[in-house]
């Protein structure tokens, strides 16, 4: 049964990169003043907060962020709840907000994420990032949050014979894509030759193979059928959501080139919407690593299993494609400040289907979906998402 | 042993090169990582058990860029490999070139031994027999 009433109307996000002199609270309270009084939405309208950040302990030193990010953002005495699911975090707070405005239990809600991860060294972020993989039994060996994907590249490679080169599209594909949005950390184009330079993370992972360490923040308005009238002539809707879980080491997995939370979250989001891949237009995938984007376009069935890289070879995801896949730059070239990527990616696929995405709006935009993944895989949350009138 | 299976002895035996596994006294399930219930029938009640240390190899990295704690010990394998008993584990190789992975074959058989870390850590690790 597909969701029947769930609509967003609004949706925005900060600038991604390394920034300076900007903090958590300021980041956070830019891009819901973005989304709200920006967006002609008063703050006094919103009545819950669902926020997505990751390890700011750790790297801010501060825990119980939901209601000290609220009050800086004006919005003091809200119910406000902090979800943390690694690097599905922001889809897992947009998850409890459909969950609050499908139970009727609010009818005006924020959804948010932030992550500010370069106050730190990139050795405490790079242990922070760690922290999203198994601690006890992986992390104290010495496997790294690349390691993780170096070994589902390996497997990928050798079960289909992906190369080192079809993951080097990808990455030529994100920064091109970045390089007309202003909002991403890399606006350069980078050449194919570059994307392959032998400078490695965990092989066969390469310095362009890895999205970066980012700050950041998103937010969006999620409210009933009813309230969304009072906002836009035309919001988005949820259609379909699905949440899965998996093991966190690696072991415990009878496959390495599928990830079973990515398959189960989005069979269940296809089974609420009522639709299969086929009635996508494009799709938003947790890019975290170049590998990553060619798994997760598999196990969404966008691709059979296998054939992602010769359709990223033909130019299928490209923006003017077939089936364009990341199409503002991804989590590769836009930037993953953790928290705040799953609420960014709705705000990628928000600006597609209304036609709000200027140089890097792709043709067909009626139905999309996104993938947010968490850590090595053992969350995943799949969100699809249709224009009110198509 | 009849005691109860914990994390930290299962680490101490790695410490002290007597690597065991787990056991599912429901089914007899060898479980190489701890876990709280069986992956076969559920239960929560394990035993300790010794594994023939045969395996083969069924993925890999190579670790070039690491934390601080192994940064030493850079680039090093970190390897998934299936024990004869079934089930797989996460560890070291050892007496592979960390620069020439391309050699490296999935499926080669592989037999347990440990490792000391330039960090002064035991690894449990797998070597060709």
């Amino acid at each position: 049964m597909p969701l029947k009433n769930t609509n967003i109307v609004s949706a925005a996000q900060t600038k991604f990169g390394a920034l300076e002199g900007v903090s958590l609270r300021e980041m956070f309270s830019e891009a819901v003043d973005k989304a709200t009084v920006e967006a002609g939405i008063p703050k006094k309208d919103i009545q819950a907060a669902f926020i997505g950040t990751f390890i700011p302990e750790m790297l801010v030193h501060q825990g119980h962020t939901a209601p000290l990010l609220l009050d800086y953002a004006g919005m003091r005495g809200l119910p406000a709840t902090r979800h943390e699911a690694a690097c599905a975090s922001g889809a897992t707070a947009l998850r409890a907000a459909i969950m609050a405005i499908e139970s009727g239990m609010y009818d005006t809600v924020l959804v948010a994420g932030a992550e500010k991860m370069t106050s730190v060294s990139t050795n405490k972020a790079t242990e922070a990032l760690a922290a999203a993989a198994d601690d006890e039994f992986e992390s104290s060996i010495g496997l790294t949050f690349p390691g993780v994907f170096g070994i589902a590249a390996v497997a990928h490679m050798e079960k289909y014979g992906t190369t080192e080169e079809d993951m080097a599209y990808v990455a030529v594909k994100a920064h091109k894509n970045a390089s007309t949005n202003p909002l991403a950390q890399f606006q350069k184009e980078i050449t194919l030759e570059k994307a392959l330079m032998p400078r490695y993370i965990a092989w066969p992972l390469k310095l362009f193979d890895c999205s970066p360490i980012s700050d950041g923040a998103a937010a969006v308005v999620v409210t009933s059928n009813e309230k969304a009238k009072k906002y836009t002539d035309l919001p988005v809707k949820i259609v379909g959501s699905g949440q899965a879980s998996a093991s966190m080491n690696l072991c415990d997995r009878s496959e390495l080139v599928s990830f079973p939370a990515s398959v189960r979250a989005s069979k269940a989001a296809y089974e609420m919407a009522g639709m299969s891949a086929k009635d996508l237009d494009f799709a938003i995938v947790h890019d975290c690593f170049t590998i990553a984007e060619l798994i997760a376009t598999e196990d969404l069935g966008i691709f059979k299993p296998g054939e992602a890289a010769k359709a990223v070879r033909e130019g299928v995801t490209q923006i003017d494609g077939d089936f364009p896949v990341n199409p503002m730059g991804g989590l590769k070239a836009v930037g993953h400040p953790v928290g705040a990527t799953g609420v960014k990616q709705v705000v990628v696929a928000y600006r597609e289907l209304l036609g709000e995405a200027g140089p890097n709006q792709i043709p067909k935009h009626d139905t999309g979906i996104v993938h947010n993944f968490g850590g090595t895989g053992a969350s995943c949350v799949v969100t699809i998402m249709r224009r009110g009138d198509a | 042993m009849s005691e109860i299976p914990t994390i930290e002895q299962y680490l101490k035996n790695i410490e002290e090169r007597h690597f065991k596994a787990y056991k599912c006294s429901g089914c007899g399930m060898v479980l190489a990582l701890p876990s709280g219930a069986c992956y076969g029938c559920g239960s929560n009640k394990m035993d300790w058990t010794e594994v023939s240390g045969k395996g083969k190899l069924v993925a890999f990295t190579v670790i070039h860029v690491a934390p601080d704690e192994f940064a030493e010990e850079a680039p090093y394998y970190v390897a998934i490999i299936e024990l004869e008993e079934g089930s797989r584990i996460s560890a070291r190789l050892s007496g592979f070139d960390p620069l020439k992975p391309e050699e490296v074959k999935l499926g080669t058989p592989l037999v347990l031994t440990y490792e000391k870390g330039k960090s002064g850590k035991t690894y449990l690790a797998f070597k060709a027999p």
